[in-house]
């Protein structure tokens, strides 16, 4: 939507900081911040988001919400929690000794059984439309003004490739680190010298110049952003040649989940502002009990370790931790031991910044097949995440006059699990 | 029914004469009993008087069917699904292994089952349970990495064998009383010798897994695993050629082994439109190998083949997925859990004839 045309643009171009301050204002006007001196803390404190995301769809009945000895249970017992009450599958055995530090949601209904549009949902706080992911979000408003990192780093063994940053330009879009291996061309080319290099920079801004006379800022700033970005990457090169401590190693785990999360912590303690790590492998329509055994044993000590030294950091506080899917698994076990796609009664945990630990939001009914209490969607979740980092997520992206509202104007956070 | 004419329908009508043959002929099998259970099955075991026959189900209970009688029994007790069984050799004795890593043990001549025993041997899954020849001591494996070996008479653990370093998915005594064989996800096949408690030797199923690159993870294992009745095979039952394992695209196989040699003999495989799991090897007293899998649209196969032959000799289509195999002493009879509930008897002979028709 468009509005006042005839006003200078540049009086739509929120400065980050402003934007923030705003944000701020909102959130105490949420409620979010309970007192001077929280309010002063998160102010003076980069947020951060933490997403692990687990591909394919886990499943919520061996992950957050089992349902043993019932009809779709499964052959897993659920096993009592660090918080009283909480049980939650013998999958995750060190998980649950830090569940006093996240919540659960088990009450999504997504409404679809498609990757894609699960993994949109999810990730947007849309069913449909060009919007940007949180983490571009995360990358627009809460990046420092001199980040020496990108605002949102993707690291993952395959995947896909989205347009996660939507109209928030190109420098908020998500970078994808193939495991703990540098980005490619991070060294500046063979027989090009300092002086050369400098040049043809200096060079590009002198197009830039050129080309920006009578035009709109924002047609040039989203390159130099991501012209900048790199520059510093590559300045950063020996942040991805230092080996992983053997200690931190046995504690993670040598696998690549391991090591991507290792990388993950650095890049936190780096200030980086979004790190996404994606654990391949729960699409089970097929073997789906062996499989878990397989990837939530190898996903749970890991994220276990991460979450405590983030806690232990004192970087949990000011870190957004979300662990999701693009939806769950059907209750209904198929002949070959698998569970298909099922968007419509299912689980993800949050924690962090932001988050009230130790909650469970959201009943399903007996055999796990629907929801039965506080039904949320993705729409929700989004405000849920992006309020629970202090922005307002009722507010409209200002974009080349253009007014988005950030969240679905149509959903709500889920207020009871904010902190 | 007319008022005037006597109700017959109480009336016993004499049973003709039904003659059954004996003749053990594999390409005759065809089934003669099901069990019904409401929920999918997923293991069996026939005791070896050849009376009951128990199946672990996708449930926490174990059912026991009278095969003579057709009696049902229900053994509560189990945590978790259970996953394997064994029985004494008098079939007085029942032992059941669960997802959970609990072994229990069973008083079968017992009106009432209770466990009697209830061993925690492994952290995760206990996969397997296997009892010795001489009926002293158990063998089992889980997701802990372990194969131990127990004392039946008070539980007390024996030995454990280090070594495996993926899921250990089944075990099993050889018939000299003297090793053990185990096979992991990765199909490493560990010999360990039960006097110096050190493994021996090794054999190669690594055909028998595959990683998914897409999906990042290794599929395997061994779904059954058994000796020639004079040790000189070992069969495992599994899966090889994965494509896809996520959505079930892989090959059944049953790989055999040369015991003295530890050198593969044969990769047994049905038709390749059959893909999926093969569930389950026994080795007929004639001499015949009897194979059983599962295809990724949830029907069955069971499979017969001749020794020194590359393939199935024949191949009986079972309507829906089978998920394991035993067979009755009497050499003539197998079982079959499958996924629909039903446990089903199978004759290995030509149907019987009834006299006069």
């Amino acid at each position: 939507m468009r509005r006042n045309q005839g006003c200078n643009q540049r009086d739509h171009h929120l400065a980050r900081r402003q934007f923030l301050a705003g944000a701020a204002g909102g959130a105490v006007g949420l409620g979010l911040l309970d007192s001077p001196a929280t309010a002063e803390k998160i102010k003076g404190q980069h947020k951060r988001v933490l997403q692990v995301y687990l591909q394919g769809g886990v499943s919520q009945l061996e992950s957050w919400d089992p349902k043993p000895g019932t009809e779709f249970g499964g052959p897993f017992r659920a096993i009592p929690t660090s918080v009283p009450g909480m049980h939650i599958s013998e999958l995750l055995p060190y998980t649950a000794q830090y569940m006093h530090l996240l919540s659960i949601v088990r009450s999504i209904n997504l409404k679809t059984n498609d990757h894609r549009q699960g993994r949109l949902f999810m990730e947007k706080g849309r069913r449909a439309g060009e919007y940007p992911y949180v983490g571009s979000i995360a990358s627009k408003y809460l990046a420092p003004p001199n980040s020496e990192l990108p605002g949102y780093i993707h690291i993952s063994t395959r995947g896909l490739s989205d347009n996660t940053a939507a109209f928030l330009g190109a420098q908020h879009g998500q970078l994808k680190f193939e495991g703990v291996k540098p980005p490619k061309n991070l060294a500046v080319p063979k027989g090009l010298d300092q002086t050369a290099d400098a040049r043809r920079i200096q060079l590009r801004q002198q197009f830039n110049t050129q080309f920006g006379r009578g035009r709109s800022k924002s047609m040039t700033e989203s390159f130099d952003a991501s012209f900048e970005q790199a520059a510093k990457l590559m300045g950063r090169k020996s942040f991805f040649e230092k080996a992983p401590d053997g200690k931190d190693l046995e504690r993670y785990g040598k696998h690549d989940f391991g090591r991507n999360c290792l990388l993950a912590r650095s890049l936190l303690e780096n200030n980086a502002t979004c790190v996404k790590v994606t654990h391949h492998g729960y699409d089970s329509h097929a073997e789906n009990f062996n499989f878990h055994l397989e990837q939530l044993g190898e996903f749970d000590k890991t994220f276990a370790m991460l979450l405590s030294d983030l806690h232990e950091r004192g970087l949990l506080e000011s870190t957004l931790v979300m662990v999701y899917s693009e939806f769950g698994r059907t209750p209904k076990i198929n002949v070959r031991y698998g569970r298909d796609h099922w968007g419509s009664a299912w689980s993800i945990a949050l924690g962090g910044c932001g988050i009230q630990p130790g909650a469970t939001i959201g009943v399903t009914n007996e055999k796990g097949t629907a929801v039965v209490d506080r039904e949320i969607d993705a729409g929700h979740l989004f405000h849920t995440y992006l309020q629970a980092l202090g922005i307002d997520s009722t507010n409209d992206h200002e974009i080349s006059g253009r007014s988005i509202p950030i969240g679905d104007p149509t959903a709500q956070p889920i207020k009871e699990l904010l902190a | 029914m007319k008022v005037n004419q006597p109700d017959t329908s109480g009336a016993i009508e004499a049973q003709k004469p039904v003659v059954e043959s004996d003749l053990i002929e594999p390409t005759k099998t065809h089934q003669v009993a099901q069990f019904k259970h409401e929920f999918p099955l997923t293991s069996c075991r026939v005791d070896p008087t050849g009376t009951y026959v128990v199946a672990g189900a996708q449930d926490l209970d174990i059912h026991v069917w009278n095969l003579h009688t057709k009696v049902k029994r229900t053994l509560k007790g189990h945590t978790s699904w259970v996953r394997s069984f064994d029985f004494s050799d008098d079939g007085n004795t029942l032992y059941s292994a669960c997802w959970g890593g609990d072994i229990k043990v069973w008083n079968m001549t017992d009106a009432a089952p209770k466990p009697t025993m209830t061993i925690a041997a492994h952290k995760g899954s206990a996969r397997w349970v296997r009892l010795s020849r001489d009926n002293t001591k158990l063998a089992t494996c889980g997701n802990d990495l372990l194969v131990k070996v127990w004392n039946i008479a008070d539980g007390q653990l024996l030995q454990t064998f280090k070594g495996h370093e993926r899921h250990v998915y089944a075990v099993d005594f050889h018939p000299d009383g003297q090793h053990l064989v185990s096979q992991d996800l990765m199909g490493f096949i560990k010999i360990w010798d039960l006097q110096t408690g050190k493994q021996a030797r090794s054999m190669d199923a690594t055909l028998m897994t595959g990683y998914d690159k897409k999906f990042a993870a290794d599929m395997g294992g061994a779904r059954d695993l058994q000796f020639s009745p004079d040790g000189n095979e070992l069969a495992s039952a599994g899966i090889t050629n994965v494509v896809n394992s996520f959505a079930g695209v892989q090959d059944p196989i049953i790989m055999l082994f040369d015991w003295k040699t530890g050198k593969e003999k044969a990769q047994l495989k049905p038709d390749k439109t059959f893909q999926g799991i093969a569930w389950g090897v026994r080795y007929h007293p004639d001499g015949f190998l009897i194979g059983v899998g599962a295809n990724r649209s949830g029907k069955g196969e069971l499979w017969f083949s001749k020794p020194g032959e590359k393939e199935f000799f024949h191949t009986l289509k079972l309507p829906t997925a089978a998920r394991g195999l035993d067979l009755l002493a009497d050499g003539r009879h197998l079982v079959i859990p499958h996924s629909d509930g039903s446990v089903c008897t199978y004759r290995l002979t030509a149907k019987a004839k009834i006299l006069g028709t």
